[in-house]
């Protein structure tokens, strides 16, 4: 039931019955072609949070085949961002203007607007893409608890990979690639001088850096909820990885404790860190804006504590979903699918390469994906980023025998554990109370 | 003694001055009233924002709100931003006005791109000073480098104090130039003949200003105080883009905490609590804007 400013009661249900009336009203008028516009053309609104210029050019192209095999309905591109979304999001749902597609969101986001009745179950779609063409696993991550799955990825992305310049560790007498904190830390140190700092680590008031330090927790051996969804943050993982990273903030450029996603890709690439801590768009960017490093880089599993920890590498596994309000739903969910059909899927994965990785096997072993000029120069790199990312996890899913987390869109759009991050390194509060009142705020989130 | 009753052309009056302002009341209940109101009321529930879903908690939120260190921490932060970029803003426009009223060369052009800052959208500016403050590549860095006055480039947005004082900074290079079209045009208006008998009696630059020009000035920089600390008060763009309430919330003001509550953590209720409190003390400023307005007009 809805109030006068339209706030609904849990228990009640004027609001939906109101919207169904509205629904059904509105189909009766227009004679059951609700949602098109006056010459009864179809317009689907995509929102994405991934926007470059060669990016938007593969969607134009996507939209293009689409409308070309669709007439009648028209696709309208619309980009977000990666720390804006959750906001324009927030306003879309609750003045029920929303998109009909998001993509590139990560899936925990979409697990938690799930959770809430605001995206539409993807079971259909995925039957549409072929399941059995999903690398084994690749879905498990958009299964809600209600066994259905709200959405898949569009790729798989290795979004905390450790980059490193191979030139700079010659010369620093490194012979290998480090695998531990304390080799990494010694890296960074040998390869830092001449205006070049160790690493370019997010220290900011963020996403990137909540998103990058949840990593560290799980290469100490720890994680942040139990596999049944309890705060397990106050535990000795934690507070290793915050000595850790407390260590190498004399290793990252001074602004480093204002950095998020932008600063951490641009300082790898331009040079001014030997090491870099991102995904596969380094290497597009490093070919364009700085070719004379090109030959020189290279990534790795960004490394752990020590050497019995399992690796752990973040995956924000970006999304395709469909708002449970979005009107034509039948043409959407045409168009999501459509997004995965090689012509215009392979593009749009070369508009990223090895940014956003395939998650259809077929597409990954088609010679026309392999056929790129970044793809073909660094296989290496691809194919480790492509493991690396096929195992990976994110908040919203810590580990294969987590529970999904409805709660951590919101929790790593509170800021909660970067602010726990700039509390002992900017501070240097004890990080025993930081670690504390952190819990006590997730804690505070989990119950909302 | 009964005062007679209304005729029928009074009253025909009375129903189209109702009619008349009609309107006025209407949109004012739309646009001040329904917002207003819809704030408090939202106050009092826990709703989560994207679907609106919510119930009603009564005084809790402003329960929270007091015992919550964020809101205090976040009261502080809002009354140094406030009164730092204040008094630039004000030291700023007053000389810069004072400089603008001389007899100088290109005097139409120099009081035409002083104006510049408050015309530019605060988007662009933000992203022109982060530029000039980025720590690897700003020009601020590079030439304080060169001048030999650092040995390593500073963190300019990073950590305190060099955040608040460069947002503060920043807001005063935005926010100035109103403070110079106002002064500038009350200094015009200054009689000619009280700087020339103050010079024959034998006054200096100094005492012609402080007794002269600053008195004269008194009532319009007391609204410019008003108008700009109620304006200060509210930023949210400027800061947010600049440092986005860091480092470990030592720049988040009132506004940004409202912004994350309603958007960042989906509790729309507790911002809405937020809204309330701020508005309160806006209020206040209200009442002392109000009051010396209406001094002036009976002065």
């Amino acid at each position: 039931m809805t109030d006068w400013l339209g706030i609904e009661d849990r228990s009640i249900t004027r609001r939906d019955a109101f919207k169904h009336l509205a629904a059904v009203g509105l189909a009766t008028a227009v004679g059951g072609c609700g949602g098109a516009d006056e010459d009864g053309t179809i317009t689907l609104r995509w929102w994405s949070t991934q926007a470059a210029p060669a990016q938007r050019a593969a969607y134009q192209a996507q939209i293009d085949l689409f409308e070309a095999a669709h007439p009648g309905v028209r696709v309208v591109f619309e980009a977000m961002s990666d720390e804006g979304y959750s906001t324009q999001l927030a306003a879309a749902f609750a003045s029920g203007d929303v998109p009909h597609l998001i993509t590139h969101m990560p899936s925990f986001a979409v697990q938690g607007y799930y959770a809430n009745g605001l995206i539409e179950p993807f079971d259909e779609v995925i039957e549409a893409i072929g399941a059995d063409d999903f690398y084994p696993g690749a879905n498990d991550v958009y299964r809600a608890a209600d066994g259905r799955y709200v959405g898949t990825s569009v790729g798989n992305t290795a979004a905390d990979m450790l980059w490193i310049r191979r030139d700079l560790m010659e010369r620093a007498g490194i012979d290998a690639i480090p695998e531990t904190w304390d080799e990494l830390r010694a890296a960074c140190r040998a390869m830092q001088g001449e205006g070049i700092y160790g690493a370019p680590l997010p220290y900011g008031l963020n996403s990137a850096t909540s998103l990058i330090f949840i990593g560290f927790i799980h290469r100490a051996g720890g994680s942040v909820f139990t596999p049944d969804l309890e705060i397990a943050l106050d535990q000795q993982a934690t507070y290793e990885a915050l000595d850790f990273y407390r260590s190498m903030l004399e290793l990252c450029p001074p602004g480093a404790t204002g950095y998020s996603w932008g600063e951490m890709i641009t300082s790898f690439v331009s040079g001014a860190t030997a090491t870099g801590v991102y995904a596969g768009r380094v290497l597009a960017n490093v070919t364009e804006q700085n070719p004379p490093i090109a030959d020189s880089i290279t990534c790795a599993l960004y490394p752990r504590m020590s050497r019995d920890i399992p690796a752990w590498t973040y995956n924000d596994f970006p999304c395709v979903c469909i708002p449970s309000a979005a009107s034509n739903k039948a043409e959407a969910k045409l168009f999501a699918a459509s997004l995965f059909d090689p012509e215009g899927y392979i593009p749009q994965l070369h508009a990223a390469p090895g940014h956003v990785l395939p998650v259809l096997e077929s597409v990954a072993e088609n010679p026309a994906y392999r056929d790129n000029e970044i793809i073909e120069k660094y296989p290496q790199e691809i194919d480790l980023m492509a493991s690396a990312a096929a195992q990976g996890y994110n908040l919203g899913f810590e580990t294969t025998a987590h529970e999904p987390n409805p709660k951590a869109g919101e929790i790593i759009a509170s800021n909660a554990i970067a602010e726990m991050v700039q509390r002992v390194v900017l501070n240097d509060e004890d990080p025993r109370g930081a670690v504390g009142s952190t819990v006590t705020r997730l804690a505070e989130i989990m119950r909302s | 003694m009964h005062a007679a009753p209304p005729s029928s052309l009074e009253k025909h009056y009375a129903r189209i001055g109702v009619v008349l302002i009609a309107p006025t009341v209407l949109v004012f209940c739309a646009v001040i009233l329904y917002p207003l109101v819809s704030a408090i009321y939202l106050s009092l529930f826990s709703i989560y924002t994207p679907t609106l879903a919510g119930e009603w908690v009564g005084v809790d939120n402003y329960t929270a709100l007091l015992a919550s260190g964020d809101f205090w921490s976040a009261v502080r932060n809002t009354l140094i931003w406030t009164v730092g970029t204040l008094i630039l803003q004000l030291v700023f426009g007053v000389a810069m006005a004072l400089l603008l009223n001389q007899s100088m060369v290109f005097r139409s052009l120099a009081r035409s791109l002083v104006l510049f800052p408050y015309f530019l959208s605060t988007v662009v500016a933000v992203l022109v000073w982060r530029w000039l403050f980025n720590d690897l590549y700003g020009i601020l860095n590079h030439v304080l480098l060169i001048a030999g006055l650092i040995d390593a480039p500073v963190n300019w947005l990073g950590q305190m104090p060099n955040a608040m004082i460069s947002i503060i900074l920043v807001g005063a290079w935005k926010y100035f130039p109103f403070v110079v079209i106002v002064v500038l045009a009350r200094l015009q208006s200054i009689p000619e003949q009280l700087y020339e008998a103050a010079t024959i009696d034998g006054a200096g630059p100094f005492q012609r200003f402080t007794d002269i020009t600053l008195p004269q000035l008194r009532d319009v920089l007391v609204v410019v105080v008003l108008l700009r600390a109620i304006w200060d008060f509210k930023e949210f763009d400027l800061i947010y883009l600049m440092t986005g309430g860091g480092p470990v919330g030592a720049t988040r003001v009132l506004s940004l905490l409202v912004y994350e509550e309603a958007f960042r953590v989906n509790r729309m209720g507790m911002a809405s609590t937020y809204a309330v409190a701020m508005m309160l003390v806006l209020l206040g400023f209200t009442l002392v804007y109000l009051r010396q307005t209406n001094r002036l007009e009976e002065g």
